[in-house]
């Protein structure tokens, strides 16, 4: 916005540059590009971008020796071998679903009186005392069961037990406990990558979920991003996207032009001069303030087996027993009442735009008109119709955009799965299916369909004005 | 009516023919006017009967909710019966708390950000102006839907999910175009002179501003702020995706859907409008301030 640092007009004068103006919308930018434009990057990265795709194994059992190899998520892998490692500080907090080990450093003295000082597992030691804040102080070693077991415990001079054996320690001697350590474990695990190699290296616990025999496993999630077409596949392929993206089309189509007519009509009762018309606008103007979700369920009320409609009908002698409307087998009735209610609720704003266009309009053209025998349609059609354009444009990107998103309205009367639409389904694998990323699919699809209709609208009305000035 | 059609009224000293094509015209203007008549009270009762409907329903007993046929509100009981079953089920009263809070954090805040920028729209003229005009525009045009779900994974990250406040900072990234556009029309419709007169008098320009131009606009900044009330108590989607626990009235209404009774679903229905119908009765004449503006 301020490309240009050095505004000079012809004459050289320099003035000064006024920074209020950009001081007042900054905080307006800053909250938008934070709570808007940030958010709808993101939710399009969630549809293309899988952060765990990818896990690297290494050669060793530490974070900074070479990679070994890539597995994808979800690959099955045999775990070979298994060992502790100390956990960096800074992973410690982040860290999610590892295994642990707990080591302590121990004081004691073996069988010979020699004293012996190093690290051994916690599942060698029975913790005997503790301070106040739980801290392990003292304890004895466990005995070691079995009769083949080494009925001696090492003690290493680090916390693993590659480390060098510093000393050997009889059971139920009692042992100091100077210090503890956590560790995670670290498996050796081999597996095939998406290209078919096998490929084999130490990974975190934390990425591998173990099966119960404790021999074999899966990779849970990587530790690298991929970009990937997996949550669009997954979209496209669900049950539920074709009759969604169809629903959601159709009633587009059946909403927009009903509404526009009738939006038309209701500007012009409204600007005919009546007593009264006042009243008229405010009364057209109410489903301004009601919620879609609302919307729904008066027009269930209206619509149900028990509802209003079945009674009307019945009172007037139409109908000798209740008609079901809102079922499987009657889905057109669905779609009937899910477009009532959209007309009914959303003309209004439609209303407010062509009533602010149609007081655009000066009153001499339509009385000169009205005095040469136009006849309403004809006033309407060469006169109204051309001037509100502009209106009639926002409106209609307006309302198409609102449409895509039908949601609360569908539910109410469908239940939600008779009839849905794309924003169900988004709303269905976030909150229902705990699917963020095929959410984020459904939702980015939303978007790149508005942004191309929208696109469409400008274009055709674009050309059609090319057009005439040609 | 009859004041303007007297100028129409053929002067006694005319021609038979003239004076038949007069009352020819005065039987098509009446005849237009029945007719526009006609139409606006068909529209108003297309409008006004649901909303009557779910009226009765909720000022009913539950047994006349369920009975079939039905009647409306003069030929059925009057009770209150519905509304307190209503509002006395699970989670219905901190609803209307949430929803409350959530409304009024949301208005406090497009408030305060929006109006510093609709002043500059309105009085400044600086580069990029009409880019910023443009891109507020645009903001408000597009799906909103999209940015539920990646707010809802950053919330969780950040650790405040579930939260009415977290909903309330989405709320205003919702708001917050429709209110910039509102307050830069609402301090456009106060005339500059003014400020340069208080200005001419010895004040300073936030005296100016403070003395002069809020008294003038704090009504437009009002509907504005109850308009904002308005979008957030509506507000179904974000509401659904960003709260589990503390969910708001229409969260709440939406998540029982399925397994509540007529009699419930009717009176939240009627609670969900009440408060909307009430505030949007008070803002009706900025109504055009407000949607107006998107057209221009």
């Amino acid at each position: 916005m301020n490309e240009d640092s050095t505004p000079s007009n012809s004459l050289g004068r320099r003035r000064r540059r006024d920074w209020t103006p950009y001081l007042l919308i900054l905080p307006t930018v800053l909250y938008l590009l934070l709570f808007f434009a940030w958010p709808m990057f993101r939710g399009l990265g969630l549809a293309i971008w899988n952060p765990e795709a990818l896990l690297a194994l290494r050669a060793e059992a530490t974070q900074d020796s070479a990679i070994a190899g890539k597995l994808p998520q979800g690959a099955e892998v045999e775990i070979l071998e298994r060992q502790g490692n100390l956990i960096p500080p800074e992973e410690q907090e982040e860290a999610a679903n590892l295994l642990t080990e707990i080591w302590f450093k121990i004081k004691s003295q073996d069988a010979e009186g020699r004293e012996v000082i190093g690290w051994v597992p916690d599942r060698r030691i029975r913790v005997r005392e503790k301070d106040e804040e739980e801290r392990p102080l003292a304890g004895t070693v466990r005995p070691k069961l079995g009769a083949k077991a080494d009925p001696l415990t090492s003690v290493y001079a680090e916390p693993n037990e590659r480390s060098e054996v510093v000393g050997r320690l009889e059971s139920r001697v009692r042992v100091d406990i100077v210090e503890q350590a956590v560790l995670e474990v670290w498996f050796l695990v081999r597996g095939q990558n998406k290209a078919g190699e096998t490929v084999q290296g130490w990974a975190q616990s934390r990425y591998i979920q173990v099966f119960g025999d404790e021999e074999s496993g899966r990779v849970d999630r990587g530790n690298a991003g991929q970009l990937t077409a997996e949550y669009i596949q997954k979209m496209t392929q669900d049950r539920f996207f074709k009759p969604a993206l169809y629903a959601t089309l159709i009633l587009t189509l059946l909403i927009i032009p009903v509404q526009l007519v009738l939006a038309i009509v209701m500007a012009l009762v409204v600007q005919a001069r009546l007593k009264g018309n006042t009243i008229f606008l405010y009364i057209f103007a109410i489903p301004l303030a009601i919620s879609d979700l609302a919307a729904g369920i008066i027009w269930y009320a209206i619509f149900t087996q028990h509802g209003f409609l079945n009674s009307i009908l019945q009172g007037l002698g139409f109908i000798d027993a209740p008609i079901t409307y809102l079922s499987v087998d009657t889905r057109y009735w669905i779609f009937i009442a899910i477009w009532l209610a959209e007309v009914w609720r959303a003309t209004s704003l439609v209303m407010i735009i062509v009533v602010s266009g149609l007081q655009a309009i000066s009153e001499e053209v339509l009385e000169a008109a009205e005095v040469f025998g136009a006849s309403l349609w004809e006033r309407v059609r060469y006169i109204i119709l051309p001037l509100l354009r502009p209106s009639l444009q926002v409106a209609l990107i307006l309302r198409t955009i609102f449409a895509l998103q039908l949601f609360a309205v569908v539910v109410a009367l469908s239940g939600g799965d008779v009839v849905t639409t794309l924003a169900n389904e988004t709303f269905r694998q976030y909150s229902l299916l705990r699917n963020p990323h095929v959410a984020a699919s459904y939702a980015s699809f939303i978007l790149l369909l508005s942004v191309g209709i929208a696109f469409l609208y400008l274009r055709t009305i674009r050309t059609q004005q090319e057009l005439e000035q040609s | 009516m009859n004041a303007n059609a007297s100028h129409l009224e053929a002067p006694p000293e005319m021609s038979p023919e003239v004076r038949a094509l007069h009352r020819r015209m005065l039987w098509r203007r009446r005849l237009s006017r029945g007719f526009t008549y006609f139409v606006g009270i068909l529209l108003a009762v297309w409008i006004l009967a649901p909303i009557y409907f779910i009226f009765s329903m909720a000022f009913t007993t539950p047994e006349t909710v369920r009975s079939y046929p039905k009647g409306v509100l003069p030929f059925i009981p009057f009770s209150l019966e519905t509304m307190r079953f209503f509002l006395s089920s699970y989670g219905i009263v901190p609803g209307i708390v949430n929803s409350v809070v959530v409304a009024v954090i949301t208005l406090v805040l497009s408030t305060i950000i929006s109006a510093p920028a609709g002043y500059a729209v309105s009085r400044y003229l600086f580069k990029g102006r009409n880019a910023f005009r443009l891109s507020i525009l645009a903001v408000r045009a597009f799906p909103i839907l999209i940015l539920a779900i990646p707010l809802a994974v950053m919330f969780i990250n950040l650790n405040i999910y579930d939260n009415v406040f977290s909903l309330a900072l989405m709320h205003t990234a919702l708001a917050l175009p429709l209110t910039v556009l509102v307050m830069s029309s609402v301090f456009a419709s106060v005339p500059y002179e003014l400020e340069e007169a208080a200005m001419v008098f010895g004040c300073t320009r936030a005296q100016a501003f403070v003395r002069v131009v809020v008294p003038l606009v704090l009504p437009g900044v009002a509907a504005a702020a109850i308009f904002t009330f308005v979008m957030s108590w509506n507000e179904v989607f974000a509401a659904t995706i960003l709260t589990v626990r503390n969910r708001t009235l229409p969260a709440q209404v939406f998540f029982t859907l399925n397994s509540s009774s007529e009699p419930y679903q009717f009176a939240g229905a009627f609670a969900m409008v009440v408060p909307a119908l009430i505030f949007i009765f008070l803002i009706r004449r900025y109504l055009f301030n407000m949607w107006g503006q998107v057209s221009k």
